[in-house]
């Protein structure tokens, strides 16, 4: 101890705590990065990178004939950054003028900007080209427009086809975005093509990844281009579109019309439709969103798609090919009819007209008791051990034309319709049911709904004699040599071609000798078409019409249906008319038709306006 | 003889620790590429601008390798002779800094401004403070267990120490608290080492007792080393710690009947404490048991320094006591706190390997504070990380263990307490530096030696650890060459 120098425990000690203390914050920095590393690294990346997306244009649509169905149109967002606006005061009244937004919500918008005043926040946002000029004219310290853009529809039609941009909703991101492309605040496409084109349409984001230095400098890298949106063209014909909306102002129904050639959709109108620019994205969209969701009529809602009907004595049509084609009709059959068909305890009323009638005439005048004879013969072929596989057999044909099946038509959510399988109908009468327990089916009522989509589809079908493409509503996207396949491959039926001449034959005869829709009849176009009139309980008749024209190399299927039209002839006809003249010959020759079409007061008060809210 | 190396030295470099030099030369290559890392600009035209950092460092490494060479080449009796005048030399220029040519940086008016350059001259003052410690301990029959040598020793380094407390750098102060460890070496007593260290961890963490607890603790621990020194008079301290008890409840309970409420137990007991003392000095001075001065010395700090009258706590400058409240959890200074944070981030983001050289995105897009000077630790766990770190310890931690072994093997008491005076200086700046940049001690601004940027800091613990090593290198380490002097 009196001798420092060889005091050999000491300094050993010492030699100790020297290593004791640096190995303590070993493991203090052992801690730091290797256990609770990846946090702060997480941490790290928060604190200086921010990735910033760049949304590119989103892709327009147009017509067939090249018009413009859904622009882009440009906007403005005004933004603020607090911290560089002068120290005067804000003019919010002047500024309230000039973007139309209320002084109150503009204060409070600002008070939302200063709490982090460095950075720029939006004040008002969809502003017009004027008031962006008028702001540049003012300019105002910390104050700064972007541009963005929003849709606009030109023509104003086609709201449920076209369908709308929307915030992404809260429930899409937690259940329906599996590749995680969306984030809160992205825009999506509701409904219609903007929904079914979506991915095409929003081309892809880009991303730009910003690196912030202490002083709030920062400089951006892009990491990744956006990707522009790719243009649709559409299978629409906007003009025949307006013009098929206009006469279905007023009444509940759709009209589809297909290119029998190709499977084009030239016209998908639901009525009660909207103005589509009521929903562009913006501070409208809100309101007017909840207003047509209120709606009674649902005007939301694509028809032509979604709702599927009776298909009423359209459905005669194909009763008729498919006795043919089983061999139990033949076009010289004639049946008797008095006023309806009777047999067993099945009654089936029929209107007045000559009888016994051949098949020609049984479908230009659409006879009940007709068709209920052709039906119970197909169940009750020999061919068949029992009515019910003959009404399996039955059913295949008519899945064959697409009932009872999705088409697979490019807009979302369409319809089945209903044909129903014989296990139904085993179940809910014990496997004790015949051809005349399903006998309304032969003329189209019953336990048989089809879509519009599905009926022109079928008068397209009969005009192509046996074959159809998928119909769809895109006919060509940016940079792409050709539409999928699906849409280019034809879908044959199991019917003969010789049995379409007879059916179209009877169909002919209903346009232009003496039949239920001879107001459909068109000069110098062989018009041939098949009315319905299906009964329901909510009120007069559904109304519909099949249709194509001209007989010979048809240009155009159309199908209508208007919901409680009265009679197949009193609505539809003259609305698939007036469609096909005006897309056949340009012209409108009969305006006292169109006259006829509008002027139509039909009643929906059991149906719908009876839910409508009392102001 | 003067400052001109003798003739007749065989060679110029002769019993240099090479070891020692290499190791200084690369753990400054570290430090040199770190300040590179946390202020170079991606894609400056002026890469060799001197207002980069890194350009600046580059200078101070270049000065501070020529005079770590010139040191050994100058007589190494030298630094013996003059050891009072360079501390006095030191101390005056440190003392310039409250003349109109000091400025205040960060609050601490401790930095000279010379032509561009700013300078904080107590980082120099070191040396000639540690040189005038060991020549003062190198005197004929000096002995650290005496306490009127001792008190010789604290009242030279109680003048840096209050120059470094004025100037409002008590960082720099505090540094003066490690040479503990050097008179530890020397053979300072343990029971007088033990309520020394006490009472530095006390001043960090007294915070988190009550005054009273405090108080009590203390008590306990200066009775129970005072027993330990005495050995065979356990009695008389029971006897004094009951007779303290009793006087201070008395007293409570007299003053409670005159002046009610305005008294506390405390109050009684610290009075009691201190009026003790008298007693205790008596008792020592008859009984000859000097070691007890030590005690009553470290006492009276305590109590002065010590919150637990609030004292010296009152006296810390605002950002001070922020500091250590921060430390504590106690206060939630947001920008305190930040560095803290940032810190922790840096370097946790580091990982086991690190993001790599300048790839750490922490340093490199500033968002860690002094991440240059105090906090270069951060620039090297982040970039570096864990490997790294473990390899920059294990070089300070050597180089610190081959000053101690230098000194160990001085036969001149000079030396050796010079080597561990250098030794003590080095240990408390990684330790306190190191900890703060992970938030295990306070932040105190002080930098991480031989790695910080900063020119005064690089050029002051060049001179001590190349002073040692020429110390260690000269022939005083054979007996005969004593005679020389």
């Amino acid at each position: 101890m009196n001798n420092p120098r060889n005091d050999k425990w000491r300094h050993r000690l010492l030699r100790w705590l020297v290593m004791f203390v640096f190995a303590f914050l070993a493991l203090s920095a052992g801690y730091l990065q290797l256990i609770e590393g990846n946090e702060y690294f997480d941490r790290a990346e928060r604190n200086v990178i921010r990735y910033i997306i760049t949304y590119p244009p989103r892709g327009e649509v147009f017509d067939r004939n090249g018009e413009y169905l859904i622009q882009n149109r440009i906007c403005y967002d005004l933004m603020v950054i607090p911290r560089e606006t002068s120290k005067a005061g804000l003019d919010t009244l002047r500024l309230s003028q000039i973007t139309g937004v209320s002084v109150s919500s503009l204060k409070s918008a600002f008070a939302k900007a200063r709490k982090n005043g460095k950075i720029a926040s939006p004040l008002a946002k969809y502003l017009t080209v004027e008031a962006k000029l008028k702001l540049d004219e003012w300019n105002l310290q910390g104050f700064y427009t972007v541009p963005r853009t929003v849709r606009q529809y030109p023509r104003n039609i086609g709201g449920n086809l076209l369908g709308s941009l929307r915030e992404v909703s809260k429930e899409f991101l937690d259940n329906k975005n599996e590749d995680g492309y969306y984030i809160a605040g992205d825009y999506i496409g509701e409904q219609g093509i903007e929904s079914a084109y979506e991915e095409e349409l929003r081309g892809e984001k880009g991303r730009i990844r910003r690196n912030i230095y202490a002083d709030h400098a920062t400089t951006d890298v892009v990491e990744m281009e956006a990707e522009e949106g790719k243009d649709l063209v559409c299978t629409i014909d906007a003009r025949l579109q307006a013009f098929a909306e206009e006469l279905m102002a007023g009444k509940v129904g759709s009209v589809v019309a297909i290119e029998p050639s190709t499977g084009e959709i030239l016209v998908m109108a639901s009525s009660p439709t909207f103005d589509p620019n009521e929903l562009v994205i913006g501070r409208e969209r809100g309101n007017n969103y909840m207003r047509l969701l209120n709606e009674p009529r649902r005007p939301l809602y694509n028809r032509a798609v979604t709702s599927s009907q009776p298909p009423g004595s359209t459905f005669k049509l194909l009763n008729g090919l498919i006795g043919l084609q089983e061999g139990v009709l033949s076009p010289h059959n004639r049946y008797s009819c008095n006023k309806g068909y009777r047999a067993g305890g099945v009654k089936m009323g029929c209107h007045e007209h000559r009888s016994p009638l051949d098949l020609d005439y049984a479908i230009a005048t659409s006879c009940n008791a007709y068709f209920a004879n052709v039906f119970r013969n197909i169940l009750e072929n020999k061919k068949y051990k029992s009515p019910k596989e003959g009404y399996e057999a039955w059913r295949n044909y008519a899945e064959s034309f697409g009932f009872g099946t999705q088409l697979g038509v490019d807009i979302l959510g369409e319809r089945k319709g209903v044909v129903k399988h014989r296990d139904y109908y085993d179940k809910i009468y014990r496997r004790s049911w015949n051809a005349l327990t399903v006998l309304s089916v032969s003329i189209g009522q019953g336990e048989i709904q089809s879509t519009s989509l599905q009926l022109a589809n079928f008068a397209a079908t009969i005009a192509n004699r046996g074959y159809y493409y998928t119909p769809h509503i895109v006919k060509a996207i940016e940079g792409q040599d050709s539409i999928d396949a699906k849409y280019r491959t034809p879908h044959y039926t199991p019917v003969d071609k010789r049995h379409f001449e007879t059916i179209i034959k009877g169909m002919w005869r209903g346009v232009n000798r003496d039949g239920t829709c001879q107001l459909a009849k068109l000069e110098g176009y062989d018009v041939c078409g098949k009315t319905g009139t299906a009964q329901n309980p909510l009120g007069d008749d559904h109304s519909t019409f099949i249709s194509f024209a001209p007989r010979n190399n048809p240009k155009i299927a159309i199908a209508v249906y208007v919901e409680h039209g009265v009679w197949g002839a009193t609505a539809a006809v003259p609305i698939a008319s007036l469609i096909e003249e005006m897309y056949l010959t340009d012209t409108i020759r009969r305006p006292w038709l169109i006259e006829h079409v509008k002027n139509l007061e039909l009643d929906y008060y059991k149906a719908y306006d009876r839910h409508k809210k009392r102001k | 003889m003067t400052g001109i190396r003798r003739e007749n030295e065989m060679s110029l470099f002769q019993g240099v620790d090479w070891g020692t030099v290499i190791l200084y030369l690369v753990i400054t290559l570290v430090g040199l590429a770190a300040v590179f890392s946390a202020s170079y600009v991606e894609d400056a035209e002026d890469f060799f601008s001197f207002k980069h950092f890194y350009v600046k460092h580059m200078m101070w490494l270049g000065i501070s390798y020529v005079i770590a060479l010139v040191i050994l080449l100058l007589d190494r009796s030298l630094w013996h002779k003059w050891a009072y005048i360079i501390c006095l030399v030191t101390l005056a220029i440190v003392l310039l800094t409250f003349t109109p040519l000091g400025k205040v940086v960060n609050g601490a008016r401790a930095w000279l401004g010379v032509g561009g350059f700013t300078l904080q001259p107590m980082e120099i003052a070191k040396v000639g403070v540690s040189l005038a410690v060991a020549r003062m301990m190198s005197k004929y029959e000096f002995t650290v267990q005496r306490f009127s040598d001792m008190v010789k020793v604290l009242a030279l380094l109680f003048v840096p120490f209050c120059i470094a407390v004025l100037q409002n750098d008590t960082g720099s102060g505090v540094v003066f608290c490690s040479f503990l460890f050097m008179f530890y070496r020397e053979g300072l007593d343990n029971w007088i080492c033990v309520p020394a260290i006490f009472f530095v961890a006390l001043l960090i963490l007294s915070f988190l007792l009550t005054p009273g607890v405090l108080l009590l603790s203390l008590i306990f621990i200066f009775t129970f080393s005072a027993g330990m020194l005495m050995r065979d008079r356990w009695k008389v301290c029971v006897k004094y710690v009951a007779v303290l008890m009793f006087v201070s409840t008395m007293l409570f309970l007299l003053l409670s009947f005159v002046a009610p409420s305005k008294f506390d137990f405390y109050d009684c007991l610290l009075y009691t404490t201190m009026v003790s003392m008298i007693g205790v000095v008596v008792y020592a001075y008859r009984a000859n048991i000097r070691k007890l001065y030590f005690l009553v010395l470290i006492f009276f700090v305590s109590v002065i320094c010590l919150p637990t009258s609030d004292m010296m706590f009152r006296h810390l400058r605002a950002h001070q006591q922020d500091r250590i409240r921060t430390f504590l959890g106690l206060h939630e200074d947001r920008d305190l706190l930040y560095n803290v944070t940032q810190s922790k981030i840096a370097i946790g983001s580091g990982g086991f390997a690190g993001q790599g050289y300048l790839d750490g995105v922490m340093v490199r897009y500033g968002r860690v504070p002094e991440r240059h000077t105090d906090f270069i630790f951060c620039t090297i766990g982040e970039e570096f990380g864990f490997i790294g770190v473990v390899v920059l310890f294990v070089l300070l931690a050597m180089l610190i263990l081959r000053i101690m072994r230098m000194g160990d093997r001085q036969l001149e008491t000079f030396g050796r307490v010079y080597c561990y005076c250098v030794a003590s200086i080095l240990f408390f700046h990684c330790f306190i530096n190191i900890g703060m940049t992970m938030g295990v001690v306070p932040i105190m601004g002080i930098p991480l030696p031989l790695v910080s940027y900063g020119g005064s800091s690089l050029l002051g613990f060049t001179m001590l650890i190349f002073i040692a090593i020429a110390l260690d290198a000269s022939p005083i380490k054979s007996q005969s060459s004593l005679l020389k002097w």
